[in-house]
């Protein structure tokens, strides 16, 4: 239904109780989104991949890992996913818990379907965005993949501002070839003009 | 219609007034009649001064609307029992200083400290105490300084005059007073006539009846005796709080008063005795304010405790409670989303089956419901049957949810998964919580690689499944092992400690037992019965 849903985007129900697991994903299914329940903790650490986009509403209280360690042991992993903590034990230090975790929302069942549906709104849409820049920035990095090892130490050097005299100074060529390379390098990189190629030296810069 | 109500009700408050004005005046005279022994001089100053304690506790119980009255019946009192010795005007110029000064004390007391005619706490008993030591004191300067002023000389000099005075009223108010509120206050009477019924109570005051007897068969030094009415005083003050200290009071002063009467003593015997009284009552007065705000507090604090534990108890069920709830909630908006969707876009099976999980977890939600209001009728517990299996997970999953920092070996090892206990799951869980936690913090101060908690289970004869919860703490101190099971006491630094009360109430409740097993370490065994063994 969403553009997160269509761009591959799941929604992770962690929940031991198994009629909440069950009537979430009938909901969310219902609301167009993409569910898929775990009874714990630990079964969603077992089936997880690195390349799942989504967001996950995982209990506080579960049999094992509490939600809130699950997205500890996600983050501590190099996953971003996105966190709805949801409790049937509220309480002002289970919620500040949560928050201090990073999570997007916390919610107290029984929650309203449109409270819900906020909550992984947000989620997703940090979500996206963190794909989003994720593939341009995959993009970027094929991009730069491309250029010979002179290249990109022309691109480097136009990046600090150096003009073509100064960089065939210092790499010891002559200026000509340095803008045959520079030419070559706007070319590869799609760059219409020298502030392009600045954005791309920075960004290659920050790669590195 | 209506506007004559408070007309009437004027009226007849007028008549209750007037009853009591009435009431009160008789009160006080024969109060003032009674006490009106060794007066000295000319004027009246007499050793023990009761019938202002009255003025005031009337003032303090009714307002200050009887001071009027107050002076009537002071001025009724000079001129039937005294003869009026300084003649009409002096005794309305003296009446109205005695009126002004105990209207004086009950104001203060009443506007400035809100008393309402009960002694609660010391503090109050402290202020009472002060108000009548100073107002008697400015009452006892200005009635002998109006009495000088007229030209009545003294024997004694002005100071040691006003010393006596103050000092018959002081005793006076003291002594009286609280009695008259214990005696006003409903509470206070139920509990002196509940006391009585008592045989200790009926020794402790024939005793101090005894005593006072002994003491003035001693002759012309009964005061040298006196000393020893403070052992039965401070017995009953212990035994009976403030109204049975009151009661004492009064009695050795009606004792000493008599015993002065029947022995003709000296003056001087008189005051030294009066002193004594003096500090006698205030001892009283103080044991049994402290006697009772003791038993308050002891009061408070059960009621605590059963708050805590059903709060306790109401916090697991609330959760039980939450998670049918909102599985509902989903279902029920599930439902909503499909019949938005038109006629033709809804399956009618799957609505159908929505719904009946619906009336499932409704169903789910009722029995929770249930057992909640059977704890609360009954006390009771909800059993039913449990796999060992169900509780074990449960406590591995406490023990993985208290692990945070994952530096202590926790264990659960079992052969007994497979057996069914007759248990309430919930409250169940809550012992096993508790245990668990106590020893995680029992290790939480040990070296690391010290840190141990295991959960076991062994069958005992008789069908019955034992769960010990052990650490590699330090143990308790026998002092502590002891107490272990009272509610309060606690071998930690924070923390109410009524965990092991109320874990012990359940295993009581579930016919099973809850005992510390260990010596060294912390180890607790709860034994429960297992269900029908009879395969």
């Amino acid at each position: 239904m969403s553009d997160a849903t269509e761009s591959g985007c799941t929604v992770f129900i962690v929940d031991d109780d198994e009629p909440m697991r069950d009537s979430l994903a009938l909901l969310l299914g219902l609301l167009g989104y993409r569910a898929a329940s775990f009874a714990s903790a630990e079964a969603f650490l077992a089936a997880y991949q690195d390349n799942w986009t989504g967001c996950v509403v995982a209990d506080l209280k579960l049999p094992g890992k509490s939600g809130i360690e699950l997205q500890a042991e996600l983050r501590a992993g190099g996953s971003q996913l996105p966190f709805v903590i949801i409790t049937a034990h509220g309480g002002v230090t289970s919620a500040r818990a949560a928050f201090h975790a990073d999570a997007v929302d916390f919610l107290e069942k029984p929650f309203d379907e449109a409270d819900l549906r906020t909550a992984i709104e947000k989620g997703l849409a940090k979500e996206l965005g963190r794909v989003q820049r994720a593939a341009a920035d995959r993009e970027e990095a094929l991009k730069l993949e491309k250029l010979t090892h002179r290249e990109r130490e022309v691109l480097d050097l136009a990046g600090k501002g150096l003009h073509a005299k100064e960089i065939a100074r210092a790499l010891g060529i002559s200026p000509r070839t340095v803008e045959v390379h520079k030419a070559s390098v706007m070319n590869k990189l799609g760059a219409r003009n020298v502030a392009e190629l600045v954005r791309f030296a920075m960004a290659a810069d920050k790669c590195s | 219609m209506m506007a004559d109500f408070p007309a009437m009700g004027a009226r007849r408050s007028l008549a209750v007034d007037a009853r009591d004005a009435l009431l009160f005046g008789a009160c006080y005279l024969a109060l003032d009649w009674a006490s009106n022994i060794y007066p000295l001089g000319p004027f009246n100053v007499t050793p023990w001064n009761p019938p202002p304690a009255l003025s005031i506790v009337w003032m303090l119980l009714g307002g200050l609307r009887y001071a009027p009255v107050v002076f009537a019946a002071t001025l009724a009192g000079d001129l039937l029992f005294r003869d009026a010795p300084g003649g009409l005007q002096i005794s309305i110029i003296t009446s109205l200083i005695l009126a002004a000064g105990y209207t004086g004390i009950a104001a203060v007391l009443r506007l400035r400290f809100q008393f309402d005619g009960r002694l609660r706490d010391t503090r109050q008993l402290w202020i009472f105490v002060a108000a009548t030591a100073v107002g008697a004191a400015i009452i006892g300067i200005f009635y002998v300084g109006a009495l000088s002023a007229a030209g009545f000389g003294f024997r004694d000099s002005f100071i040691a005059v006003v010393f006596r005075f103050w000092l018959g009223d002081t005793v006076g108010i003291l002594v009286t007073a609280p009695l008259l509120m214990v005696a006003a206050d409903p509470e206070g009477r139920r509990h002196l006539m509940r006391s009585w019924r008592k045989p200790e109570t009926v020794l402790q005051f024939a005793t101090l009846l005894g005593l006072i007897l002994f003491m003035f068969q001693g002759g012309a030094k009964p005061q040298q005796y006196f000393y020893l009415l403070f052992l039965p005083l401070i017995w009953i003050a212990s035994r009976n709080g403030l109204s049975g200290a009151v009661a004492a009071s009064g009695i050795v002063q009606i004792g000493v008063v008599l015993g002065v009467q029947i022995g003709s003593l000296q003056a001087l015997a008189i005051v030294e005795l009066q002193v004594l009284v003096t500090a006698l009552t205030l001892t009283g007065l103080a044991l049994g304010i402290i006697v009772d705000e003791r038993e308050r507090a002891l009061e408070d604090l059960k009621r605590t405790l059963r708050l805590a534990a059903a709060s306790e108890m109401a916090g697991a069920i609330a959760h039980e409670i939450n998670q049918p709830l909102s599985a509902m909630h989903n279902y029920g908006s599930a439902c909503q989303i499909m019949l938005r969707r038109g006629k033709d876009a809804v399956s009618h099976s799957e609505l159908s089956s929505t719904l009946d999980k619906m009336l499932q977890e409704s169903k789910r939600a009722a029995e929770v419901v249930r057992r909640l209001q059977d704890l609360f009728r009954r006390g009771t517990i909800q059993l039913e049957p449990v796999k060992v299996a169900i509780l074990l997970e449960r406590a591995n999953a406490i023990g993985q949810e208290l692990n945070l920092s994952g530096d202590v070996n926790f264990r659960v090892d079992s052969n007994d998964s497979a057996r069914t206990l007759l248990a309430d799951r919930v409250q169940i869980e809550l012992v096993l919580r508790n245990l668990i936690a106590n020893a995680f913090e029992a290790v939480a101060g040990m070296p690391p690689g010290q840190k141990e908690v295991t959960v076991l289970t062994r069958m005992l004869k008789g069908g019955r499944i034992m769960f010990r919860v052990a650490d590699t703490g330090e143990g308790m101190s026998p002092l502590v092992q002891q107490r272990l099971f009272e509610p309060l006491s606690t071998s930690k630094a924070t923390g109410m400690g009524i965990g092991l009360a109320i874990s012990r109430t359940i295993a009581d409740a579930h016919g099973g037992a809850l005992t510390l097993s260990g010596q060294r370490h912390g180890q607790f065994d709860l034994v429960l019965p297992t269900e029908a063994d009879d395969e």
